[in-house]
């Protein structure tokens, strides 16, 4: 009990949140495994209120004010009630008995609606909010583990119980993360409603929130209220701090998940620069967070500007070499076969990962130096009359069928399929469309008349 | 013949004319009806269909009225004199607008159906007002746990405990009540005390006020004080929260109306499985030889709804969700066809049969159509190897992707060999991606396309079509004379601006009815 109101009445003192936060974190440290369990056997339901309250109140040096006093002591019951719930579990784990996550999550949600309590009533400082990530963060984490032990009791759907016409509800067993996400929502409004000067503002945890927020609401597929959250906050942005005056690690996360957002909705241009932002300012040494990044940042900028990561970006992140590499390689070599082949082999992973329809277009790219290619075989006119080598224009008019060679050639064409001249026009008509080629299809003369000058392939010095 | 014909024959069906008594079936067309109801009736006041001039009122009608007057079709809770006046109100309205022979008479719901619809409505619109829009009240401010007596909830019980007690006199209430309040200028005592009136549902004059307005809205008997005979709106209460157990149907009937459950259904009206299966093929045949759509859906979600409550999810959910998507796919409701849809997805994850492969292709056609990225994520994160051979599910996903990498060429191709019903989708499409399909060929051909290449290229059945549909496309426009018809080309130049213009207008939103 030491350890935890020990840890309080320093953090009190000093006025350190993240202080403060440990005292109310479900995870012992590794230095004192016993911890949690040492404060649940200290306390028992008869005197829990008056030990607390010697605790809190008499071996304090700092006077806090009785609400306030109150306030906590209800936490830590709070707190010790689900410390006891999450022993439960332990034991039970350990003895290989049924364990109830259920039980843990309505306890935990106890205790982050005393905080929450004591904050709507003004009872807590700002400097305590660490408090409500710790709290938030865990919920999420007992929610996940309630909704997996209901998942593996009762199946992966949900029926409808009450006055419903259909039959199901939902498919996917996320009952209680969904009940987090209300609950830390809540929180998300708590934070951003707070009208107290800057220094002294919940606003100050509005990040954190909305990033805890976003986790959960891409884990239930629920991206547009993603949308709703930058919404709020673009609203109230007029009395928050700027984004680059929280912490680092906080603006990382938002700038990723938003760079995530805007991909989804196909607004690459704004992906890139919230990638782009995210990657920048992400600790060198976070090597999961920025594989995470590239793993978006990469296909964005396939699709913005056609450009490919170098190998050796991908070789220092092997898990990405492995995602991405063969697809990159054949990208490279205008190689249609391998490139579908690449995205075939990969789509499990892609679509988990929801780039599959992005990396789909990196086609693009292949086709691009493809017909490329063509081009730079092509050579160039013979010179006419009075012409020096220096004056050689680069021929621009190629028939459709050398195009449609090149392109049954890389296509391996192996599986009996055969691609017709009309398909072939039909691909190149794509690429003038979206100007990855500049020039025209004579359809008479089945002939492709490319841009003279330097601009045939605009983007890649031809 | 089979036991489920024979019912059909039999009384308990219900859209079957009620047999008319002896004296009646002797009358002559003209007879006013109102006279066998007076007979009947001796009490009911008679607003009836008197015809000023004489008119003989077509058959259909008089089966109507009939039908409507008869014991079986009474509902509980609504008055015969309410009954009569809404009759009065339909045939009027139909003689005045002169659509006596246009309705279909047969089909039409009773006075009595029409009067309970429009009260589900305005529960459900009640239910949609800031009055329920609860907060998310934990312990925090702790509500009243209300002891449910019976299933029987009026509305001003159901505000009483729906609402925390500072929401009452802050969001919930008009302007109206406001103005009242100061008018008053009551006491704060005075004001307590009538806050817990109004906890204990005694309805205060101010609720009252409101219970007052919402009849006159809806143009209930205003002399009529006590409490509306209707349940409550199905959100109001916290009943519904509460799961219920699956209910074991002895309805015996076959058909049935579809009607937004308010409240706990009687097991006397849900049928339960085996007779289900019955109107399954009931409907099958009805809708084989009738093809009333409107029918079909209400009689399908009144299935659905039957199979809800009674928790029956296997082979036979299946089979009437199919059933119904199907249908509602030919139709064109893809809302409809939607909702089957989703749940479909879900009942497919218990591996209890049916089609996925079908049904999987028609949800991928469906989000190439709505344009729904994150659908299609999804769908292709549910596929497995195995479904994925499947000759459907082949097509639908080879749609896809030529769409994807703007393949237009095998796109069409594959439009002329879409298996099982997946044309009916597609058809929702097409006329956009060809316009699509146009405004890239006009950009990167020049200077001239035939439209026979465009038949080909666009899968048109004919020439004639092609270029039919390109007039049209253009009519009126800038590119009016892009068609050469002496050389049966299409000028590209001209067109590619008009076909830009319309292929983003038709990549705007897509907006379908009820869309989950």
């Amino acid at each position: 009990m030491e350890a935890i109101l020990g840890l309080f009445r320093e953090a009190v003192a000093e006025e350190n949140g993240h202080k403060l936060a440990q005292a109310i974190t479900p995870v012992a440290p590794p230095d004192d495994a016993g911890r949690l369990y040492a404060f649940h056997r200290a306390l028992n339901v008869h005197n829990i209120q008056a030990d607390l309250r010697n605790e809190i109140i008499y071996k304090n040096s700092v006077r806090l004010a009785r609400t306030e006093t109150n306030a906590w002591i209800e936490v830590f019951t709070c707190y010790w009630r689900a410390i006891g719930e999450l022993l439960a579990v332990d034991g039970a784990m350990n003895q290989g008995k049924r364990v109830d996550w259920k039980k843990v999550y309505e306890a935990w949600k106890e205790l982050l609606n005393a905080l929450q309590r004591g904050y709507t009533s003004n009872q807590f400082e700002a400097w305590t909010i660490p408090c409500l990530y710790t709290s938030g963060k865990y919920l999420r984490n007992f929610a996940l583990k309630a909704d997996e032990q209901a998942r593996s009791v009762e199946g992966n759907v949900t029926y409808n119980q009450g006055l419903q016409d259909d039959v199901v509800s939902t498919l996917g067993k996320n009952e209680n993360l969904q009940d987090a996400a209300r609950q830390i929502n809540r929180i998300f409004g708590l934070c951003l409603s707070d009208r107290s000067a800057l220094e002294e503002s919940r606003k100050w945890g509005v990040y954190y929130v909305t990033n805890l927020l976003f986790k959960i609401y891409f884990k239930l597929n629920s991206i547009s209220l993603c949308k709703n959250l930058l919404r709020s906050i673009a609203v109230s942005s007029s009395d928050m701090p700027p984004l680059d005056a929280f912490p680092k690690a906080h603006q990382v996360t938002f700038n990723y998940y938003s760079g995530v957002l805007f991909f989804l909705e196909e607004d690459y241009k704004k992906a890139e620069n919230f990638l782009n932002e995210a990657w920048s300012s992400c600790h060198k040494d976070a090597r999961k967070n920025r594989e995470l990044i590239l793993t978006y940042l990469i296909p964005c900028r396939f699709v913005t500007s056609h450009k490919l990561p170098s190998p050796a970006l991908l070789a220092l992140y092997p898990r990405l070499e492995c995602l991405f590499g063969t697809m990159v390689r054949s990208i490279k070599r205008a190689d249609l076969a391998g490139f579908d082949a690449a995205l075939s082999a990969g789509e499990p992973e892609f679509v988990k990962r929801r780039i599959y329809l992005t990396l789909e277009r990196g086609r693009d790219i292949v086709l691009r130096n493809l017909l490329r290619k063509v081009f730079l075989v092509g050579g160039f006119d013979p010179l006419k009359e009075g012409q020096t080598e220096a004056d050689a224009v680069r021929r621009t008019r190629i028939p459709v069928a050398e195009f449609a060679a090149a392109m049954r050639l890389s296509l391996g064409q192996n599986n009996g399929e055969v691609l017709d001249d009309d398909e072939v026009e039909c691909m190149i008509a794509n690429m003038i469309y979206k100007g990855s080629m500049k020039g025209y299809i004579s359809r008479e003369r089945r002939m492709v008349v490319l841009s003279k000058g330097a601009s045939a392939f605009p983007g890649t010095s031809l | 013949m089979t036991p489920w014909q024979s019912t059909m024959t039999g009384k308990t069906f219900k859209f079957v004319p009620v047999t008319i008594p002896s004296n009646l079936s002797a009358q002559t067309a003209y007879t006013s009806v109102s006279a066998r109801r007076t007979l009947e009736q001796p009490n009911a006041i008679p607003p009836t269909p008197q015809p000023a001039k004489k008119v003989a009122w077509p058959a259909p009608v008089r089966e109507y009225v009939q039908r409507s007057f008869a014991p079986e079709a009474r509902i509980p809770g609504i008055e015969v004199a309410e009954m009569e006046i809404k009759l009065k109100t339909v045939i009027t309205e139909a003689a005045e607008s002169e659509r006596m022979t246009e309705i279909d008479w047969s089909t039409l719901p009773l006075p009595q159906q029409l009067i309970q619809q429009e009260r589900a409505m305005a529960s459900t619109w009640t239910s949609q007002g800031p009055v329920w829009d609860l907060p998310d009240t934990n312990d925090f401010m702790p509500m009243k746990k209300r002891k449910i007596e019976d299933n029987y909830v009026t509305l001003a019980e159901a505000t009483s405990s729906g609402s925390p007690p500072w929401r009452k006199n802050e969001k919930n209430n008009g302007h109206a009540d406001r103005i009242t309040q100061s008018k008053g200028q009551a006491s704060k005592a005075e004001k307590r005390a009538r806050k817990q009136q109004e906890a204990l549902g005694k309805g205060s004059s101010k609720f009252q006020q409101q219970v007052e307005q919402r009849k006159r809205r809806f143009g209930y008997d205003q002399n009529d004080d006590s409490p509306p005979p209707w349940p409550a709106a199905r959100d109001a209460s916290p009943i519904n929260d509460e799961p219920i157990g699956p209910i074991v149907g002895t309805c015996q009937k076959l058909e049935k109306n579809y009607f937004r459950l308010v409240n706990h259904p009687k097991p006397e009206e849900i049928r339960p499985q085996p007779v289900l299966e019955q109107t399954l093929l009931l409907l099958k045949e009805k809708w084989r030889a009738e093809r009333n759509y409107q029918y079909i859906c209400d009689q399908f979600k009144s299935m659905r709804q039957d199979l809800t409550v009674q928790h029956i999810k296997n082979g036979f959910t299946i089979e009437v969700y199919e059933l119904h998507a199907r249908i509602a796919l030919e139709w064109k409701d893809l809302g409809e066809y939607n909702q089957c849809q989703t749940q479909l997805r879900a009942l497919y994850s218990l591996n209890l049969g049916g089609h996925p492969a079908e049904f999987l292709a028609y949800r991928i056609l469906y989000f190439i159509h709505t344009c729904n990225r994150t659908g299609l994520n999804d769908v292709l994160a549910d596929l497995t190897l195995e479904l994925k051979q499947q000759n459907p599910l082949r097509h639908a996903l080879a749609m896809r992707s030529a769409l994807a990498s703007g393949n237009y060429h095998k796109f069409f191709q594959l439009y002329l060999e879409v298996p099982n019903m997946g044309a009916y989708l597609v058809d929702q499409f097409l006329t956009r991606e060809r316009i699509a399909a146009l405004a890239n060929i006009c950009k990167a051909y020049i200077p001239k396309v035939s439209i026979k290449f465009l038949t080909e290229e666009l899968g048109f059945e004919s020439y004639m079509e092609a270029h039919d549909f390109l007039a049209q496309q253009l009519e009126g426009t800038s590119a009016e004379d892009a068609i050469n018809a002496d050389e049966f080309v299409l000028e590209t130049r001209k067109a590619a601006p008009v076909f830009e213009a319309a292929k983003a207008r038709a990549f705007a939103t897509v907006d379908i009815k009820g869309q989950i």
